[in-house]
């Protein structure tokens, strides 16, 4: 076809016409690199003409650019240069085979690949697991569209000595920040409060969220049905959809009128005008009754919007640029000083800021009483998961290497026969990281199976929540495929270019010998029993603590005690009343606070400096009544207007005043002059998961009674209660009852406790199995390869006792190494663990410790005892005739 | 037909080099048929049609002369072989016996 003749005579080049003019280098070098090397002459010379024919019609730059695009059209399969790299990479028939032979490996040793598949498909599914809490914890109230946009407005104030960050504002500071600044788009006003809602029959306790129209703008909340603008008229209320539900089923309630009563007196009709659709699951800010903030003026008696000393739950703002929420902070200094005049010297505030929608939640931590609830804990468990799930893999990772080690012994022949017909070493490594891949990728579909039945819905129902996991989160398809190629990477490597190094010839003369004594074997060994005690010691220690805090005493009686909410003092006195008729009730009081519900926070003054303390207003009864014990000096004396200006404080308060005689010190607070008569024992308001508070009591005015608190005799507590809920709905059947026993203040918190040593022990079954599996395989392993000589040991006549020696020695030294070791990391990991999490807990001691050894002791003892059963009873011919 | 076949745009520079003759390189074949066709054609869209043909069979060529245009670099002629000519006046007649079917097609046409 084409005639592939040489060079052939040149005709010379005619150098009369200028020819400074050239055709571009790069495109030129890049043509000479692609063309088939016979089409190139001509080709670069059909170039060149139509280079230089261009070039008497257009531009030079023009002319280049031409010649650019010319280049590029000549990408054609047909003028293409066979390029051999391309040839070089078609391997399909070798990874078919590879493919073939790890299927054929896998099936040919069911222990050793069901040991690696079996940890391998718990560690991949418990990263599994991992990435679907994390994701629901970093998506929280992340669906936003302008979460970039959206602030909070917060200040900054020095309370206690600290610089702390608030979650609420000023009243009247959206508005002046909507009138002030053109950069500001939207603003959202947003507050709490409570109400009753009546609907036929039922009365219910509720959260109403006033807020201005904007606020469905703002946030990304689509209505399932019903207009977000109603949100403009006062008369109208939009429900969430688990509300819609509650109060009028799967029926469109758009129309509805629902009676909201917000006090005692106040009470306005509603229309239902929309109903949002389902909310993401993972959110916090969110609602479920909704409207406009006017109606505070008639919610609240005396609501003055324009009054600075009193704070309004939340502020929003949207702004068009993030960045201008640099030139709104300077500016802010104005508002500042209008907010100190109007309030107290001691609630000044040092600056306001703005906090992002988008890392709010994040943040909340650090923001006080903040609209997005804080889910710190929630932070935390991700990094400790995240922890653990690496350690995990790691241990997973350790046994396929240590089994793939030691079981190379039974593949240097199919090595060596590979090397001696042309693999280089590259192709077996290869070969052993393809197999690796193949095996991962199994472990990865059981590890899914094992993530979706039972690690996620297993954590969601311990903590009875919903983290929304589903396969179609784009991320995770992006997330699984690094797991599976770091896992097969991690396990795969080491015994890869191990097994490679080896001469082929050595391997087929059979003088290549390993397997029997490898340090990293041993090593990986080690590490696994490490963190199998670190783990182990924690599930022993977690679960004696749920013990001990269930144990613990609260510092007054929750057992015999119960408490009622009252909305008013006549209400008060009508059920005070019935229940002092009770033969079972011990005593009753009546208080403003009461212990775990309510207390407030005021700042007293001291000669020398100020101080932030909890209250509680409460009757003379009230220590009795609740079991709270006095230590020193007098309660609160029993007669109308007594101790006006007493106060009894806890011992935490005494030890942070630094008194030595608490009794007639005196402080300031709004003015007036207190004098502590009394000192009661630290007790628990909130649960072991706070600190204790310095806190004082006063005596409450009658007409504040906002708690009914009383002290049943043992055994009655279920008949007294029922009994206080029947006289209640005879007494006030508009009000719904709200009201419980006092052990329950604390919520699900024994529960929360209780689920870590769950969650501990579940994580410590899956570090044993992994680690005794790792164990078994090695033992088993190393015991088949001296089959032959222990046979000789027996024919010779050793008894049990020499081949049990014989097997013990060889992990002796490793297990006491390991234990010594691992025993204080564990000791001091989870006292660590135990000083960060809980503010209360037990003393921390050596019982865990000491059980996790025992049990690594106890495995390993069982592990070996079945293989030296197995070298015993196996017939000593048999295993000399092997080979 | 199957075997011989040919793109419409390969039959164009295929009846191109036929009439150029000795003048039938890369360049002149894309300078004739831009001329003719009024719009613009890539260098690499003759050459690989011009090589898809010559391996069909459509096409012989050999190295001419070199100019200084070309940057001293010889310019390829190429010739259609007799092959070419058999399937070109096969095509042609084909074509002609389509023309002579449609006025009736299109007297047809007009009808609706």
């Amino acid at each position: 076809m084409g005639s592939h003749a040489g060079a052939g005579t040149r005709t010379e080049v005619d150098m009369n016409e200028p020819k400074d003019i050239v055709p571009p280098r790069l495109p030129l070098r890049l043509l000479r690199f692609f063309i088939k090397e016979e089409y190139l002459e001509e080709i670069e010379g059909d170039m060149e003409e139509v280079f230089y024919d261009n070039l008497q019609q257009y531009s030079p730059s023009k002319t280049k650019r031409m010649y650019w695009a010319e280049m590029f059209k000549l990408l054609r399969l047909s003028l293409l240069r066979n390029t051999t790299f391309l040839q070089k990479i078609n391997h399909y028939p070798m990874f078919k085979n590879y493919f073939k032979v790890s299927i054929r490996g896998l099936m040919k040793n069911p222990l050793t690949s069901s040991i690696n598949l079996v940890g391998l498909s718990i560690a991949i599914g418990f990263s599994i697991f991992v990435y679907a809490f994390a994701n629901w914890t970093y998506s929280t109230d992340q669906f936003h569209e302008h979460k970039n946009n959206v602030y909070l407005a917060t200040f900054f104030a020095n309370r206690d000595g600290k610089e702390q960050q608030f979650g609420g504002s000023p009243r009247p500071l959206g508005e002046m920040l909507r009138n002030d600044f053109t950069q500001i788009k939207k603003v959202c006003r947003v507050e709490d409060h409570h109400g009753i809602v009546k609907q036929e029959d039922q009365v219910f306790h509720e959260r109403i969220r006033f807020t201005d129209p904007e606020f469905l703008d703002m946030f990304t909340f689509p209505l399932k049905w019903g207009l977000s603008s109603t949100l403009k008229d006062p008369n109208s209320i939009i429900l969430s959809e688990d509300m819609a539900l509650k109060y009028f089923g799967d029926e469109n309630p758009i129309g509805q009128v629902m009676l909201l009563k917000f006090d005692n007196n106040v009470s306005k009709e509603f229309k239902v005008s929309g109903v949002a659709a389902a909310f993401p699951k993972s959110i916090t800010i969110n609602f479920n009754f909704l409207i406009n903030y006017e109606n505070l003026l008639s919610a609240e008696t005396n609501y003055d919007l324009h009054d600075w000393s009193a704070l309004v739950n939340a502020t929003f703002i949207q702004v068009e640029n993030p960045l201008d929420i640099l030139a709104i902070q300077q500016r802010m200094d104005k508002y500042r000083s209008i907010q100190n005049k109007a309030v107290e010297e001691e609630w000044a505030i040092s600056s306001f800021g703005f906090e992002p929608l988008a890392t709010l939640h994040e943040q909340s931590e650090y923001i006080r009483d903040d609209i997005s609830r804080s889910s710190k804990s929630n932070y935390s468990s991700v990094r400790y998961m995240m922890v653990i799930g690496t350690f995990m893999l790691a241990l997973a990772c350790f046994n396929f290497i240590n089994i793939a080690i030691v079981s190379a012994a039974r593949r240097l022949k199919e090595i060596g026969v590979r090397k001696s017909i042309g693999a280089n070493r590259l192709a077996v490594i290869i070969q052993f990281l393809s197999e690796n891949v193949v095996m991962t990728f199994f472990a990865l579909l059981f590890g899914l199976v094992l993530a979706y039945t039972f690690f996620i819905p297993g954590f969601e129902f311990l903590w009875d929540f919903n983290m929304d996991f589903s396969f179609a989160d784009k991320n995770l398809w992006i997330y699984l495929p690094i797991i599976v190629l770091f896992t097969a990477i991690a396990s795969g490597a080491y015994p890869a270019f191990y097994i490679s190094k080896f001469q082929a010839v050595g391997i087929l003369k059979g003088s290549v010998r390993f397997g029997q004594k490898n340090m990293l074997t041993k090593m990986f060994l080690a590490l696994q029993l490490i963190l199998a005690c670190v783990f182990i010691t924690g599930a022993v220690m977690f679960t004696q603590n749920s013990r001990y805090m269930a144990e613990r005493g609260w510092g007054y009686n929750q057992f015999q005690t119960m408490y009622a909410t009252v909305p008013n003092a006549a209400a008060f006195e009508q059920l005070q009343t019935k229940m002092a008729e009770q033969p079972d009730v011990v005593g009753i009081s009546g208080a403003v606070h009461h212990l775990g519900k309510n207390q407030v926070t005021r700042v007293l003054h001291f000669p020398d400096r100020d101080y932030e303390a909890n209250q509680l207003r409460v009757d003379a009864r009230y220590f009795e009544t609740m079991g709270l014990t006095l230590k020193e000096g007098r309660g609160f004396k029993d007669f109308e207007g007594s101790d006006k200006q007493a106060v009894v404080v806890n011992e935490f308060f005494i030890k942070n005043a630094g008194w030595t005689n608490p009794i007639g010190q005196q402080f300031t607070m709004d003015t007036l002059q207190y004098e502590v008569v009394g000192v009661l024992a630290d007790f628990h308001s909130y649960s072991f998961a706070r600190e204790i508070q310095p806190t004082f009591f006063t005596v409450a005015n009658k007409e504040d009674y906002r708690f009914l608190s009383l002290k049943v005799s043992s055994g009655t507590e279920q008949k007294v209660y029922s009994a206080m809920q029947a006289h209640w709905a005879t007494l006030f059947p508009e009000v719904p009852f709200e009201g419980g026993y006092q052990e329950d203040v604390w919520g699900n918190y024994y529960g929360e406790i209780a689920i870590h040593g769950v969650v501990w022990r579940v994580i410590a079954i899956l570090a044993i199995t992994l680690a005794s599996l790792g164990l078994y395989g090695l033992v088993k392993l190393n015991v088949t390869g001296r089959l032959k000589e222990f046979s000789i040991r027996k024919v010779l006549g050793a008894e049990l006792k020499h081949i049990a020696v014989i097997i013990y020695r060889q992990y002796t030294v490793l297990f006491i190494l390991a234990l010594a070791v691992g025993a204080p990391i564990s000791y001091t990991l989870i006292k660590l663990i135990f000083t960060t999490s809980y503010e209360y807990h037990m003393p921390v001691d050596f019982t865990g410790t000491t059980i996790a050894v025992t049990i690594l002791i106890v495995v390993l003892l069982l592990t070996i005892s079945t293989q030296i059963r197995k070298v015993l009873r196996a017939n000593a011919v048999e295993g000399l005739k092997t080979e | 037909m199957k075997k011989t076949k040919l793109g419409e745009f390969e039959e164009l520079v295929l009846l191109a080099v036929a009439a150029l003759q000795q003048e039938a390189y890369g360049v002149e074949i894309k300078r004739e048929l831009e001329s003719r066709l009024k719009e613009k054609l890539s260098v690499g869209s003759i050459q690989s049609a011009l090589k898809r043909m010559e391996e069909k069979g459509f096409l012989t060529s050999e190295f001419g002369e070199a100019t200084q245009k070309r940057g001293g670099k010889r310019k390829r002629i190429y010739a259609t072989t007799s092959y070419a000519h058999k399937v070109l006046k096969e095509m042609k007649d084909i074509r002609a016996g389509l023309w002579e079917a449609m006025p009736v097609l299109a007297h047809e046409l007009k009808l609706i």
